[in-house]
């Protein structure tokens, strides 16, 4: 293996992670980690789950006034920031495949690539809410006319779109934050040789974060047209 | 970056992404159908196929990219507990406004 290319260190182990005092055993902490990131991750299912659970209530009970304002969602922009979410998957997952076999600099490169990825579902986000903006979808907004106002029951909808998909990108810009700050972390020497899991239990949030959306798309956007 | 390896390295490669690619294909494909039916709207009850394509895709990321399948039983436990609580929700809820 080229320590050039992979920048593996082929002196020493290349992977491993350094064991805090409070445990008995390097895999005792793993363990502890991964179980931590699951306990957190459940708190924030049910907090999405309760927005899920509302656009399903909206539609059972105002289905014309859902579906009518669906019809304003960018369902496209939608789709392909679903692709985006995907990609960014697939690369979060290469970088724990390559931070499991020691190559950092590889690791570092997919790190950077999630972020970017990442970063672009919110730049289309961003082009979303202003085509939005454009098109009088902001019914929150007291001095600008809304679009459906004739139906006033869309407003339940559309809000609800805004609360979910707002705190979704709040979520991702949080990750976005965290994974540059791992990923500068990580591009340092020996990073690997002490906090390799770092990285997988990372790869838990980025996922969680596309598993919403993957949910988010059809619920607001695929099942109300 | 990739033409720097050797032979050996460009297979052990290809076999530790091999995984994350099919199941980043595999959910390729399962949004493909979604938003070919989201786009065309074959039938009246289409939403019962494109929700249950939806739990599809949120098990493989579930087991697969998030690894719950190689994880010990206790995390595992968890990962359940929490989708137990989700259809708790939905469920005791829908009844009622199913039920009305």
């Amino acid at each position: 293996m080229s320590a050039d290319v992979t920048g593996a260190n082929p002196a020493a182990d290349p992977v491993g992670v350094t064991r805090a005092e409070h445990f008995a055993t390097v895999g005792q902490q793993r363990h502890a980690a991964t179980l931590g990131m699951w306990a957190w991750l459940l708190t924030e299912l049910l907090l999405f789950a309760g927005l899920f659970l509302t656009a399903l209530i909206l539609r059972l009970l105002h289905p014309e006034a859902v579906q009518a304002a669906a019809g304003h969602l960018k369902f496209w922009i939608g789709a392909t920031n679903t692709v985006v979410l995907l990609c960014s998957s697939l690369t979060m997952s290469a970088a724990i495949e390559l931070s499991r076999l020691g190559w950092q600099r590889m690791m570092v490169g997919c790190l950077l690539a999630t972020a970017s990825l990442g970063a672009l579902f919110l730049m289309l986000k961003g082009y979303e809410y202003y085509a939005d903006y454009e098109e009088h979808m902001m019914p929150f907004l007291a001095r600008r006319p809304y679009a459906l106002a004739e139906q006033p029951a869309t407003r339940l909808f559309v809000n609800l779109y805004y609360v979910a998909t707002a705190l979704h990108a709040l979520h991702l810009f949080t990750g976005i934050a965290i994974l540059l700050g791992i990923t500068w972390k990580a591009s340092r020497p020996g990073f690997l040789q002490r906090h390799q899991n770092w990285i997988e239990v990372y790869g838990l949030y980025w996922h969680f974060i596309d598993l919403i959306w993957i949910i988010a798309f059809p619920v607001l956007y695929v099942v109300n047209r | 970056m990739l033409h720097g390896l050797g032979p050996a390295d460009r297979a052990l490669l290809r076999r530790r992404l091999r995984t994350p690619v099919r199941t980043f294909l595999a959910l390729l494909a399962l949004l493909a159908m979604n938003v070919a039916l989201g786009a065309t709207r074959p039938f009246e009850q289409v939403w019962l196929v494109e929700l249950a394509v939806v739990a599809v895709m949120a098990a493989i990321i579930i087991l697969v990219s998030m690894e719950v399948r190689h994880e010990p039983p206790l995390v595992r436990l968890f990962a359940g507990v929490g989708f137990f609580w989700v259809a708790i929700l939905f469920g005791m809820t829908l009844t009622d406004y199913l039920a009305r």
